[in-house]
C-alpha cells in the first residue's frame, strides 16, 4: 500500500539582488574596506589599499571593523559606507 | 490541533521506498530516517500543542521562518515520540535566539554542534539520559531529540554539510548532543535555576560546541586536586583566545568528591576560570596570539573567557569511574551566547 510523506524543507526565500553599476575607473574614488575580525585580515586590507591607492590612483581608503566575523557588516557600517565610499573590499577570511 | 499542514507532499510505494526517497531527496544526515506521514506530523504538534503555522524562529541571515509544521515533520524523521516535540521546539527557539546568532554556528568551518542540556521535571519524564554514557549511545530520547534540531537545520536552514555548514572536521555531536543534568543525585542547584529559572520549570539550555573532553583523576580526594586536574587539561583547549562559554559536566565520583569539600558551583567555576589562565608568552611562543613577545608578557594573563559565569556546570555521568569532562563553546566571545528556554507543555 501506498504511503504519502511530506516535504520537511522550506527553500530559500528569493531575493533580488542589483549590483551598483562599476565605475569605469578607480581613480580619484573613496574605498571602503571590510574588516572581519579574523587574524591578519586588517593586514591584508591594508595591503590591498595600499596597491589600489599606488596602481589605480584611488584616492582615500578607510577601513570598517564587523562586530564578528560570523555576521553581515552591521547597519552603521553599511550607512557609512553609502555616504563616504564610492567602492568598498569585502570579503570571508579563514 | 486543527489546521491544515501546507507542505508538500509525496505517494511512495512503501516504507522502504519511503526511506530511499528520503536519501534521494537529500533529507538525511546519513540515517534511515521515519517517513513523515501526515497522522504522525499531526501527533507530534497535537503533544506539544503547536499549530502546524506557529513560528518557532526566524533564522534573520537566511531570510527563513521556521514553522511548528516543519519542526514536527523533521522531528517524526529523527525517530521522536511525539511527547518529545515541546523539548525540540523549544530548542529551536533557543538556536533562532538573535543572541546565539545562528550564522556563525549554523555554518562555521569551527564545526559547532548545538549542546542541549535539559533541566527540570521533563527530563525525568521523558528517560533523556543524565547518567551512564552520558553522550550515547543508548537513549532514544537524547539520540533523537538532538538529531531533529540537526534536521531541522539541514532542511528548513539551509546548513547542509559541505555547502552552507562547512565544518572543517566537525564531529559527532553534529548527529545529536542531548544530555539532561542528574538533578536527582547532585548536591548543586541545577543549570536553569542558576540561569533565573524555578526548579520545577523544564529548560533547555543550547551552546554552540566542541566536543567532549574527558579528563581523569583517580588520584585526589579533594575538590581542589581533582579540580586542579580539570584546569590542567582545559587550559589549551578550545579556541583559547577567548570563547563564549565553556560547559563543565562532572560526574559521579568526582561530583561527590567535590561537594564533600563544600564548594558549589559558584567556587568551582571561579576556581577553574582562574586556573585556566595562559600568559601571553606562551600563547605567543604557541602561535595562537599574534605578534611578538614584549616585556611583561609572562606576567599578563588571558583567561579562556571573558568571566566565571560563562563557564556552565552541569552534573551528570555514571556514578562509577574518576572521568569527567569540559565542552569548549564554539568561537570568539561575540559570535554566540548559550541561550535557555523553557520547554513549555
Amino acid at each position: 500500500m501506498s504511503i504519502e510523506i511530506l516535504d520537511p524543507t522550506t527553500p530559500a526565500a528569493p531575493r533580488p539582488i542589483e549590483y551598483s553599476p562599476r565605475p569605469g575607473s578607480l581613480a580619484g574614488k573613496r574605498v571602503a574596506l571590510i574588516e572581519n575580525t579574523k587574524f591578519n585580515s586588517d593586514k591584508l586590507l591594508q595591503r590591498i589599499g595600499e596597491i589600489l591607492k599606488a596602481e589605480h590612483g584611488v584616492a582615500e581608503c578607510t577601513m570598517y571593523r564587523k562586530h564578528n566575523a560570523s555576521v553581515p557588516a552591521h547597519e552603521e557600517i553599511i550607512a557609512a559606507i553609502k555616504t563616504s565610499a564610492d567602492v568598498m573590499v569585502a570579503g570571508i577570511g579563514d | 490541533m486543527p489546521g491544515t499542514l501546507t507542505s508538500k507532499r509525496f505517494k511512495v510505494e512503501d516504507l522502504a521506498a519511503a526511506v530511499d526517497f528520503c536519501y534521494t531527496r537529500g533529507w538525511s544526515d546519513g540515517l534511515p530516517v521515519v517517513p513523515p506521514t501526515e497522522s504522525a506530523v499531526r501527533a507530534m504538534l497535537e503533544a506539544a500543542r503547536l499549530a502546524p503555522d506557529a513560528k518557532l524562529a526566524y533564522i534573520r541571515d537566511r531570510f527563513v521562518t521556521v514553522t511548528a509544521e516543519k519542526v514536527a515533520i523533521n522531528a517524526v524523521m529523527a525517530g521522536c515520540k511525539p511527547e518529545y516535540m515541546p523539548v525540540v521546539a523549544a530548542a529551536v527557539e533557543g538556536i533562532g535566539d538573535e543572541r546565539w546568532g545562528y550564522h556563525g554556528p549554523g555554518t562555521s568551518t569551527g564545526g559547532a554542534a548545538v549542546l542541549m542540556i535539559v533541566n527540570g521535571p521533563i527530563a525525568r519524564e521523558l528517560d533523556i539520559n543524565a547518567g551512564d554514557n552520558l553522550f550515547g549511545p543508548g537513549w532514544r530520547a537524547n539520540l533523537t531529540i538532538g538529531r531533529a534540531v540537526r534536521l531541522v537545520m539541514r532542511n528548513v536552514c539551509g546548513s547542509m554539510p559541505g555547502l552552507l555548514d562547512r565544518g572543517t572536521v566537525g564531529h559527532p555531536g553534529k548527529l545529536s548532543y542531548v544530555i539532561a543534568e542528574k538533578e536527582a543525585e547532585s548536591p548543586w542547584a541545577p543549570l536553569h535555576v542558576e540561569r533565573g529559572f524555578r526548579s520545577e520549570q523544564s529548560t533547555v539550555t543550547v551552546m554552540a560546541a566542541e566536543g567532549p573532553h574527558q579528563f581523569y583523576n583517580q588520584l585526589s580526594s579533594t575538590a581542589e586536586g581533582i579540580l586542579t586536574t580539570l584546569a590542567d587539561n582545559m587550559r589549551i583547549s578550545g579556541n583559547v583566545m577567548g570563547q563564549p562559554h565553556y560547559c563543565l559536566v562532572l560526574a559521579g565520583e568526582h561530583m561527590k568528591t567535590i561537594a564533600a569539600d563544600g564548594w558549589d558551583k559558584k567556587r568551582i567555576r571561579q576556581f577553574v576560570w582562574e586556573k585556566t589562565q595562559n600568559s601571553h608568552a606562551h600563547l605567543k611562543r604557541t602561535n595562537r596570539m599574534s605578534g611578538a613577545l614584549e616585556p611583561g608578557d609572562e606576567d599578563k594573563m588571558r583567561p579562556l573567557v571573558a568571566s566565571p559565569d560563562d563557564i556552565l556546570v552541569v552534573a551528570a555521568g555514571g556514578r562509577a569511574g574518576a572521568f569527567s569532562c569540559f565542552i569548549p563553546g564554539w568561537s570568539s566571545a561575540k559570535s554566540s551566547a548559550a541561550i535557555t528556554k523553557e520547554i513549555k507543555r
